[in-house]
């Protein structure tokens, strides 16, 4: 019997292998979801160093994805910047330069005076882009260019090939790099700071952990993860709206954190592929599908916290203790 | 650019409704530290059970000018039975949770509520065709206000002399108060927990459903209007200080007056005007002006 | 060499005065026991001391810098640590990672983000050094939360020596343990003390047998004031002092100790 360290590497290496294989086999549609799905997990992974890790609680995580998109349509429409590298690099540079200013002020505070922060200014880049449509296309949004992917002009393929051919590896990659750095981060002498803020700010601060300090350090890289999520999806989607920092689309990511449980490094990325499938699915049966996914989060919230990752982990240990 | 009247008094009007919705906002924050996110969505049910009512008051005939009577009635009764419900349905699992639980709890209630409407009622835009002029306007001191705004800032302002004599006079209110202040005191006390629970999340859930109820006939009611309202209600609690009545009511003053002033002098930044003053309440005094508390 | 020292100190609560002009000074070296009845003052002396409270009035110097006010962790970097009389703990933690936090902490490696921790030999071994000296390397998987109530105590009380202070303010460190067992902490504390070389020790106590076992020095605080600062020779000198601070009936049981020692 291997392991459970080797049991877990092993996992990882077959969905890592179906993930890689999976446009051959599953029909464009899935494999467009796969993108979505590539961004989304980007953003909530770092969504989960904040609120899993930290424990903060952010209503404005969106505006760091829409920070990201909207650099993404900018970069690409007005100024004609095609090269994605440049783009996402852009995009980061933006995002952490705003998290650091935002987080200045937010990380004085906890709970929910952070949470309704953070909301108030998701919803401030909102009207924000509304208001200045002449800049930002108002509520229509803007278009995103297709970007050139490591130099090369795609742009003679198909649409949808692109989208589930060349663009779903190159996000492939990038999501599996950017898995990579966040749990080096986790495991790092950092992650173990940030968990003991997240247990006691005050014994930390007692243990020399300057508290605010490092939850500003969670703030800015969360806020990088989701702009780079929010570049991916926007390139993806091909369109941009005010729509993506709506408070509401916070929501969606906290709730697609706490799904596969919060605080749990793979939680929120099982949570971002269930949401992501079971909405689709959901979608198709019924136009109420907030109705149900709002049951969903009540019944998460009221008797498993811990999302899908804290079921598995209660019954494996449940196992364990059989054994 | 509409004189300075004028934008009061619609400032005061926009601050009557929203004052409602603060004060259920706060009361139940107080008491059960909840902070109820979705008290824009009952609000929004509010304003669609009251136009409702008032068509088929209209359409079966009753006299047109007693419309309000009916579309209070509804505001009220709506708010006493939504609430128990949703409080001993979902809110009670949640006491003595984490706050970011209870805000997650609220938002999934949201989520329902704004299915809840669609499903009822659909998406496109409602309103009761203009049926707060049947009052007529009234010229004060060189404005021109429809006298169905002075009803509702005048119900508003009942409502909150009723609040402050049951906070401070009323053995509900001490409970109230003593609680907010110190949250074992209840129990510790030896009242019934359970049942000032219940009462006072049904008190936010009524003044949630009146506030839109009685904006109805002054506006179109929209799908998105309660969660467009959580901002401001939010807006209003940080500028007043959470938890804090007086607060809920200079505070709704404040941000109605604000908007009223924005929607006519620069309606590009009404919004973020507001979300400014937020984030600057926040910086320089957190508490808001009659907070407190740690943050 | 003053260490630690305390000037004039005042702190109010609304009208009620908590510390009503306290000074003194810890040298190097010393053990000094803080007593006196329950709201003389104690703990929000400590929590004066350690920056936790500003005070209306007065100083607190640490060597000759002035600290007063200065924060929890911003002091814990100079030098001085503190436990809790109620329990402080990072409940999710096991025993090992949080020691770990501590050594992270004083090693300055908070801000290294892209090395692992658990193959960071210096900061596991200095981690399993600390819990050794507390007889916690058995446990060392278990998470905080599972440990039985004596053993959150020395935890808490071994992540504060995992600092390496110069200075360490324990309060209550006995509290909530069985009388057999007191004297085995304080000997584990002491000579945990002499191993990471902690250069003084101030602690907060109610039972007499230990203060007056193990202190060089006791400050006796009554209503916010100091009604003594001597050594344990002296103290029994001066009965008023014992009996005022310590109420009748553990008068009796102080004499008899020191009544038994004579013998």
């Amino acid at each position: 019997m291997m392991s459970l360290k080797s049991t877990k590497a092993f996992i990882l290496i077959v969905i890592g292998l179906l993930l890689l294989g999976f446009p051959l086999v599953a029909s464009q549609y899935v494999s467009y979801l796969m993108l979505t799905f590539f961004a989304y997990a980007i953003m909530v992974l770092g969504l989960n160093l904040l609120f899993g890790y930290t424990g903060l609680l952010s209503f404005g995580h969106a505006f760091f994805m829409a920070v990201g998109a909207y650099t993404a349509a900018f970069l690409t429409g007005k100024f004609s910047i095609l090269c994605m590298e440049v783009i996402i690099v852009i995009a980061v540079i933006i995002s952490s330069a705003l998290a650091a200013l935002i987080g200045l002020v937010c990380v004085r505070y906890i709970k929910i005076y952070f949470a309704m922060l953070t909301l108030a200014f998701g919803m401030l880049f909102y009207s924000f882009l509304l208001k200045f449509y002449y800049l930002t296309g108002g509520d229509e949004g803007m278009r995103v260019l297709q970007p050139h992917l490591l130099g090369f002009n795609l742009s003679e393929i198909p649409k949808m090939q692109f989208l589930t051919g060349n663009y779903y590896f190159y996000c492939f990659f990038i999501f599996v790099l950017l898995v990579f750095v966040m749990w080096k981060i986790v495991s790092s002498p950092f992650g173990l700071c940030l968990k003991a803020i997240r247990d006691n700010p005050e014994k930390a601060e007692y243990l020399g952990i300057n508290v605010k300090r490092y939850r500003w350090y969670a703030f800015i890289i969360s806020g990088a993860y989701a702009a780079i999520g929010g570049v991916l999806l926007g390139s993806a989607i091909g369109h941009v709206d005010p729509g993506l920092t709506y408070w509401t689309h916070s929501g969606t990511l906290v709730f697609m954190t706490l799904l596969g449980g919060f605080g749990n490094f793979f939680g929120p990325l099982i949570g971002g592929a269930v949401y992501i499938f079971l909405q689709d699915k959901v979608m198709s049966l019924t136009t109420y599908w907030r109705f149900i996914f709002g049951a969903i989060l009540a019944f998460l919230v009221i008797v498993a916290p811990g999302g899908i990752a804290g079921v598995i982990s209660s019954l494996v240990k449940k196992e364990k203790s059989i054994e | 650019m509409e004189s300075i009247l004028n934008i009061l008094f619609s400032g005061v009007f926009h601050a009557s409704t929203l004052f409602l919705v603060a004060a259920g906002l706060q009361v139940v924050f107080g008491v059960q530290k909840v902070f109820n996110l979705a008290c824009g969505s009952f609000y929004a049910l509010g304003a669609y059970v009251g136009i409702v009512v008032v068509k088929s008051f209209v359409a079966g005939g009753f006299p047109t000018p007693l419309f309000i009577v009916p579309l209070i009635g509804a505001g009220l009764l709506l708010g006493f039975i939504i609430g128990p419900i949703v409080e001993r349905g979902l809110i009670k699992f949640v006491y003595g949770r984490d706050e970011t639980f209870q805000l997650l709890l609220t938002f999934a209630i949201v989520m329902m509520i704004e299915d809840v409407i669609k499903f009822i009622w659909g998406t496109s835009p409602q309103t009761t065709g203009g049926i707060d002029l049947i009052y007529g306007r009234l010229n004060l001191f060189g404005a021109t206000v429809p006298v169905y705004n002075l009803i509702v800032i005048l119900c508003s302002l009942i409502i909150a002399a009723l609040i402050g004599y049951i906070l401070l006079s009323t053995k509900f209110g001490r409970i109230i108060r003593a609680t907010a202040e110190k949250k074992e005191m209840g129990e510790a006390l030896g009242i019934n927990m359970k049942m000032v629970y219940i009462k006072v999340f049904t008190l936010g859930t009524v003044l949630g459903t009146l506030g839109g109820a009685l904006v109805i006939p002054a506006t179109a009611v929209v799908s998105e209007m309660g969660v467009e309202l959580i901002v401001l209600a939010f807006a209003v609690v940080v500028i007043g200080g959470l938890g804090s009545m007086k607060g809920a009511f200079i505070g709704a003053l404040a941000v109605g007056v604000l908007k009223s002033i924005a929607i006519s002098t620069f309606p590009e930044l009404e919004m973020l005007t507001i979300y400014i003053i937020v984030i600057a309440v926040l910086m320089i005094k957190p508490q808001g002006l009659f907070g407190g508390g740690k943050v | 060499m003053a260490i630690l020292s305390a000037s004039d100190l005042r702190k109010y609560y609304r009208e009620f005065c908590a510390l009503d002009g306290v000074s003194f000074q810890i040298n190097e070296g010393e053990f000094v026991s803080i007593i006196g009845p329950n709201g003389a003052g104690k703990t929000t002396l400590i929590n004066v001391l350690t920056g936790l409270l500003t005070p209306n009035t007065g100083k607190v110097f640490y060597k000759d810098k002035e600290i007063t006010g200065i924060g929890p962790e911003k002091l814990s970097k100079m030098g001085v640590a503190r436990s809790f009389q109620l329990v402080n703990i990072f409940p999710n933690f096991t025993v090992l990672e949080f020691l770990m936090v501590s050594v992270v902490s004083r090693l300055g490696k908070g801000t290294n983000f892209y090395s692992s921790l658990l193959r960071d030999q210096k900061v596991t071994r200095e981690a399993l050094e600390v819990a050794r000296l507390f007889g916690l390397d058995e446990k060392k998987e278990v998470l905080a939360k599972n440990l039985p109530q004596g053993d959150k105590k020395m935890l808490d009380v071994a992540s504060a020596f995992a600092l390496h202070p110069e200075v360490i303010l324990l309060d209550e460190p006995t509290s909530g343990v069985s009388t057999s067992d007191k004297n085995k902490i304080m000997e584990t504390l002491v000579s945990a003390s002499k191993e990471i070389g902690i250069k003084s020790i101030i602690q907060v106590e109610h039972d007499m047998d230990i203060v007056f076992s193990f202190s060089d020095r006791i400050i006796a605080l009554h209503q916010g004031k100091i009604l003594s600062d001597s050594t344990p020779a002296e103290i029994e000198k001066n009965e008023e002092v014992v009996c005022t601070v310590v109420g009748q009936k553990e008068c009796f049981k102080i004499f008899r100790t020191l009544m038994d020692r004579e013998r």
